[in-house]
């Protein structure tokens, strides 16, 4: 009985590691081949590891330009979104005042709103203000969507500062942003850490509202730069994995790079948000 | 003096509101709104009560199976998924020799965005190079399918593109027992118990809280995917595939029938709010482990 649970237990093991490394490897793998060999030998390893794919793709698509949005946006969105939650949940957690309750209750109700239902009322929004077509206009969405999550991990992160800090500062004749900024601020690494990773990750991989904000090319980011791949290569089988491969492999580095962030970002989300 | 005190607390929470204002409040109230009335591109917008509610519920079908899908998806998601996640960081928590390596590469699916999950199943369950067929084709030679767009396999195809990929679960789960004071393990042990009865009477009874989280982060992650069904089959063939986000999707960009698709969006939004109740309910999440 034992032994059969240990045999089950490995071969689920097997099973999961095989699904999550198969389809990365074999598209790897593959996006070295020529489209002939894709089509004749699908399983085994390419004759020559050639990185033609590779050329063709970054020429027939300006993946730099999409990364480079990419990456403006997500960095923008985060560092907006931390800055900003940062001083709200501040007062948020930290003062009494009539309607404190009613304001927490309120940004916390976005948590129940997926923005797949909101697709084009937040698109007319946007482009009343002019922000259609612009990396601005996702900026501003992506930074509000991490607002509750950001919210509970600050509020919640406050509450640890004891307030005899404030007090002395107070007492020395600090004024309230002074206070902030040199007291409070500086202490409050650990969770502007969890929440940019939070923040950083659910703007890189945004595909909806990009999708629904944006309409050049030029102002494209890389999830939805895979859509264009798939019209752009669709008789070229090697350049599409190739440019698949591009946009892949650099998460999976910063991931591996930068686990213990990341993990730690995730649960502490998972857990306040 | 109290007067400076509410304008220091207006000046920190001001830019929060605005962005509140602009991404959330603003399109909510334009989506109750419009969702009452007769609203197409070009159109006059008419008031018409309740009748984009009674067009989606009785005579859309594509709105009604796209609700059904993403019914199941939820359900899928909230119970095979997160059963698939604890699993693993159960057996990942009898530290095997490979358990970080595991960790890590389970993470993988997670990290890439589901946008490239559809791209890479795009790629092996393509019926003429796909790595799925060219398997098959080892046992039956000449065996053709087309996974993603024919009726009977869609479904199925498109739901392994998340189902199996329960990583963060495991990660949530796997913290949480790692957390766990080692003396209550330690006590079982010297009391006779092995690790499946240690699994079974002493962790997962204190992991209820956490599993019930897990459980409402990917059953609330079904409303809103969309990147992998609009990559891989738009919700088709006919509508084998179809869930609430392309259905707003495709009623509002494509067809441009704005009061509909806002209409639908006000099911998704309570659909969103059932769902987390129910699981609050059946986990009382939040009251203390027990």
């Amino acid at each position: 009985m034992r032994r059969l649970l240990r045999i089950m237990a490995n071969l689920f093991v097997t099973l999961i590691l095989f699904v999550s490394l198969a389809p990365v490897l074999w598209v790897f793998i593959s996006s070295f081949k020529s489209n002939t060999e894709i089509l004749s030998n699908a399983l085994s390893l390419p004759e020559t590891w050639s990185m033609k794919n590779y050329v063709t793709a970054l020429t027939m698509a300006p993946i730099i330009s999409f990364y480079g949005n990419s990456v403006v946006v997500a960095v923008s969105a985060t560092v907006l979104n931390v800055m900003v939650l940062s001083m709200s949940s501040y007062v948020l957690a930290r003062f009494y005042f009539k309607g404190r309750s009613a304001l927490k209750g309120l940004f916390g109700m976005a948590l129940l709103i997926p923005a797949a239902a909101l697709l084009q009322p937040l698109y007319l929004t946007m482009k009343n203000l002019g922000f259609y077509d612009k990396l601005t206009g996702l900026v501003v969405c992506y930074a509000t969507f991490s607002l509750p999550v950001s919210m509970y991990i600050f509020t919640s992160y406050y509450l640890t500062i004891p307030t005899e800090l404030e007090e002395a500062a107070y007492i020395d004749g600090a004024s309230f942003y002074y206070t902030y900024w040199h007291v409070i601020f500086p202490l409050t690494k650990p969770a502007m850490a969890t929440c940019g990773v939070l923040a950083f990750l659910g703007s890189w991989n945004e595909f909806q509202v990009a999708m629904t904000l944006t309409s050049s090319t030029s102002k494209r980011t890389l999830p939805i730069a895979l859509l264009y791949f798939k019209s752009q290569f669709a008789s070229d089988y090697g350049a599409m994995f190739a440019a698949t491969m591009m946009v892949i492999i650099p998460s999976i580095l910063v991931f591996i790079l930068l686990q213990r962030q990341v993990v730690d970002g995730l649960v502490a989300g998972a857990v306040k948000g | 003096m109290k007067k400076k005190k509410y304008f220091n607390y207006a000046t920190f929470i001001a830019p929060t509101m605005v962005l509140f204002l602009l991404v959330y409040a603003a399109p909510v109230i334009v989506l109750f709104g419009s969702s009452l009335c007769n609203w197409r591109i070009g159109d006059a917008i008419t008031f018409c009560g309740l009748g984009n509610y009674m067009d989606l519920i009785f005579h859309d079908v594509s709105f009604q199976k796209g609700f059904l899908n993403n019914v199941v998806w939820i359900v899928l998601q909230g119970t095979v998924h997160v059963l698939i996640g604890v699993l693993f960081a159960l057996i990942l928590a009898s530290r095997p020799f490979y358990w970080k390596f595991a960790r890590t590469a389970y993470m993988i699916p997670s990290i890439i965005s589901s946008a490239a999950m559809g791209m890479l199943f795009l790629c092996i369950f393509n019926a003429e190079f796909g790595m799925i067929n060219s398997i098959v084709r080892k046992f039956i030679p000449g065996f053709s399918h087309n996974w993603i767009m024919s009726y009977d396999t869609s479904f199925l195809t498109v739901t392994l593109t998340w189902l199996p990929y329960a990583g963060i679960t495991t990660l949530i789960v796997l913290t949480e027992i790692i957390s766990i004071d080692s003396s209550v393990l330690e006590a079982a042990i010297v009391d006779g118990a092995d690790r499946l009865q240690l699994n079974i009477y002493i962790i997962l009874p204190l992991l209820k809280n956490v599993i019930g989280t897990s459980v409402i982060l990917e059953a609330s992650g079904m409303l809103k995917k969309l990147d992998t069904i609009m990559l891989m089959t738009k919700g088709g063939p006919g509508d084998m595939t179809m869930n609430l986000p392309m259905f707003v999707y495709r009623t509002a960009m494509t067809e441009n029938n704005f009061g509909r698709a806002n209409a639908a969006g006000v099911m998704l939004i309570l659909l969103g709010c059932i769902t987390v109740t129910m699981i609050n309910r059946l986990f009382k999440v939040g009251e203390g482990n027990g």
